[in-house]
């Protein structure tokens, strides 16, 4: 079953903490300082701000995931329990876009490319898709949050020590029960 | 007219604060005004302009969201260089332009100062490890970026630990106000104007590094190069964004001009030099000119919380028993903790004295001073919370847990810097000697009550 991050919009102040955490975690060179940035912040989870709710969207790595579905050449993958976005492959089409119910997939420049041998065009930034991929199985955005409003829902994690929880609550409850008859 | 200009230094753009309100978490003084979730407001009455807001804020212009306002409007409003780093919202007006037009001027004589603050940095702008030590790289680029004399705002804090050093003694053995207040934090001096005038006395008359040093480039560094007071332009590197407002403040003009024209900030130093093509990290290791470029270890430490203190001591001790400190490191008066309390035997004198970073947690203290329940002699108060290598001006960090390390790095490489230096108290600096018996004549002589010190109102 796929793992995913859950934004908790109780203790979620708006920050945008994670977002920045999140782009500079996907950087392709370790930058420390604003100073040294020459591009955007480009991250990949999105803070909601409304009269009725305050907290960050991100892919739900689905397990019947639309977005892969509905690429036409095939870029998006299942890949250790996380749906990820192959950017070679990516044509920019925004099949995905349209296809994600959570509004997870934006378009971005990519800046691999800045460095090249001299062709103007190859140097032209490349639109590719970008979404969340749990950075590897450690979501920068979870470390970062400075309210703990950010959770990472491992799935079949979760489901056993709910159902150990479970076990051991109903276990005393039933042996109180027994005593007592 | 200039007042409200000033005071309204520290800014917070309505449109990319999403009202978190981390920003007033950390403000000293609570001059951040607004609804949780709304967008916030600096109050500038209140305001000391430490710029601690502009480095915790997170909230940042977002490539996935529209704006009213353009890019290069925000630029234009906050006086910064062509960029493309994400802008905050949490901001505050900058000196770039001014700086870089005088400086086109290849006829313009000028002489720059850095705060020891500012060596331990400005690296980090060029992709550098946090904390890099650099004063030889530092020196390279401000000469390559035309200022004619690259002097050194350590040299003036030596001079500061002459004249509070003295100013101390006179105070305990001729019973001034007691406990003595530093006076090098601009924002420190606006706190107690604003909230505590009834403790003003308190304040040690000595202006800080940065003004000493701008009085001294236009009456004896103009005089070393035979120029007139009034063709020098003076500039100082600060790591803070109070200094900008303390260089305005109109009694800053004992040389006859304003002493300092002009404060740049750490970052505003690194967008000059990446402006104009400088390969930092390629340069060679070049000097400070002399003689206003010439410092002890003690003039470095001014950077880190206690490092005033420290240097003081290591003066102090001398001129109360005549004699030399046996260990120049005063490791009590080094450390983390908000307030910290470090006394020295002298033999005749028990010199008490407390040590404040962070001004919150300043309160208390002034509180028991108030209430006539102290029996300290000198007090050292840094706004920001590890002293200046934590000041509003530093280069940002993009994560806060690298800001913990940054200032862990940049407090040990000031520390390595001291230790590296051939002097290491202020009194023993051959330059500081020469100018008192060129120039100065003596600690608060005639001449040093003129130039170096300065006087305080209360705001209200
Ligand atoms: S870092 Fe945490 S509190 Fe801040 S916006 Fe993200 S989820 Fe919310
Ligand atoms: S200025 Fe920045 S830190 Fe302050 S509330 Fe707005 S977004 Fe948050
Ligand atoms: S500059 Fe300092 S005093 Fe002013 S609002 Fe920001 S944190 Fe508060
Ligand atoms: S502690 Fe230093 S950087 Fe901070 S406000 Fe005071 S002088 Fe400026």
């Amino acid at each position: 079953m796929n793992s995913f991050v859950l934004g908790d919009p109780k203790k979620c102040i708006g920050c945008r903490v994670c977002e920045v955490a999140c782009a500079v975690a996907h950087l392709d060179t370790e930058i420390k300082t604003v100073g040294n940035m020459n591009f955007s912040l480009n991250p990949r989870l999105y803070l909601v701000k409304s009269h009725e709710i305050t907290m960050p969207v991100q892919c739900r790595h689905c397990e019947d995931a639309p977005c892969l579905k509905s690429c036409p050449v095939s870029a998006i993958k299942k890949q250790s329990n996380r749906i990820v976005i192959d950017e070679t492959g990516c044509i920019g089409c925004k099949s995905c876009m349209i296809a994600c119910p959570f509004g997870a997939i934006e378009l971005i420049f990519s800046h691999q490319e800045s460095v090249g041998d001299g062709d103007l065009l190859q140097n032209e930034p490349e639109v590719i898709a970008s979404k969340c991929d749990l950075c590897g199985g450690e979501p920068a955005c979870v470390k970062a949050c400075p309210r703990e409003a950010l959770q990472y829902v491992d799935m079949v994690k979760e489901r056993t020590q709910r159902r150990i929880a479970a076990a051991n609550k109903m276990g005393g409850f039933h042996n109180e029960f027994m005593v007592r008859e | 007219m200039v007042a409200k200009k000033l005071q309204e230094n520290i800014k917070i753009d309505a449109e990319l604060c999403t009202g978190c309100g981390r920003c007033s978490e950390v403000c000293p003084v609570n001059a951040i005004e607004g609804q949780q979730g709304k967008a916030q407001s600096v109050n500038a009455a209140k305001c000391v302009m430490c710029g601690q807001c502009v480095q915790i804020c997170s909230g940042y212009d977002s490539p996935f969201e529209q704006y009213a306002t353009s890019r290069s409007q925000r630029l234009q409003e906050r006086n910064m260089p062509i960029v493309n780093e994400p802008l905050f919202a949490a901001y505050y007006h900058g000196d770039f332009f001014k700086v870089k037009k005088r400086l086109a001027d290849k006829k313009q004589f000028s002489m720059v100062q850095c705060a020891p603050a500012v060596r331990v940095s400005l690296a980090e702008e060029f992709g550098m490890p946090l904390g890099s030590l650099v004063p030889g790289k530092m020196v390279a680029a401000l000469k390559r970026l035309g200022f004619t004399r690259v002097y050194d705002t350590n040299f003036a804090a030596d001079l500061t630990i002459m004249e509070e050093g003295s100013e101390l003694v006179k105070r305990i053995t001729e019973g001034g106000p007691l406990p003595m207040f530093t006076s090098c934090c601009p924002a420190w001096v606006k706190f107690v104007e604003n909230e505590y005038p009834e403790l003003i006395d308190h304040l040690s008359s000595c202006k800080s590094p940065q003004q000493m040093a701008g009085s001294m480039f236009k009456t004896y560094g103009a005089a070393v190069d035979g120029v007139d007071a009034q063709e020098v332009y003076s500039v100082a590197i600060m790591p803070c964004t109070c200094k900008k407002f303390e260089a305005d403040r109109p009694e800053m003009k004992s040389s006859g001009f304003q002493d300092v024209d002009a404060v740049l900030t750490t970052r505003e130093l690194a967008y000059l030099i990446k402006e104009a093509s400088i390969d930092f990290n390629a340069l060679p290791e070049e000097s400070f000119d002399k003689p206003l470029g010439m410092y002890s270890g003690a003039g470095t430490i001014f950077g880190v919380t206690g490092g005033v203190m420290e240097a003081a001591i290591r003066t102090a001790y001398e001129l109360i028993t005549k004699e030399a400190i046996e260990n120049v490191n005063i490791t009590s008066a080094r450390g983390e903790q908000g307030v910290r309390k470090v006394v020295l035997d002298t033999g005749s004198l028990k010199l008490k004295t407390v040590v404040v970073s962070g001004l919150k947690n300043v309160v208390p203290v002034l509180e028991e001073i108030k209430r006539g329940k102290t029996d300290f002699h000198f007090m050292e108060v840094m706004t920001c919370p590890a002293g200046c290598i934590s000041g509003g001006g530093q280069p940002k960090m993009l994560l806060p847990v690298d800001g913990k390390r940054a200032y862990e790095n940049r407090k040990a490489s000031t520390y390595q810097h001291d230790e590296e230096q051939r002097y290491r108290k202020s009194h023993e600096n051959p330059e500081i000697q020469e100018i008192y018996q060129k120039f100065l004549g003596e600690p608060l002589g005639h001449r040093s009550h003129k130039l170096l010190h300065t006087h305080y109102k209360p705001s209200r």
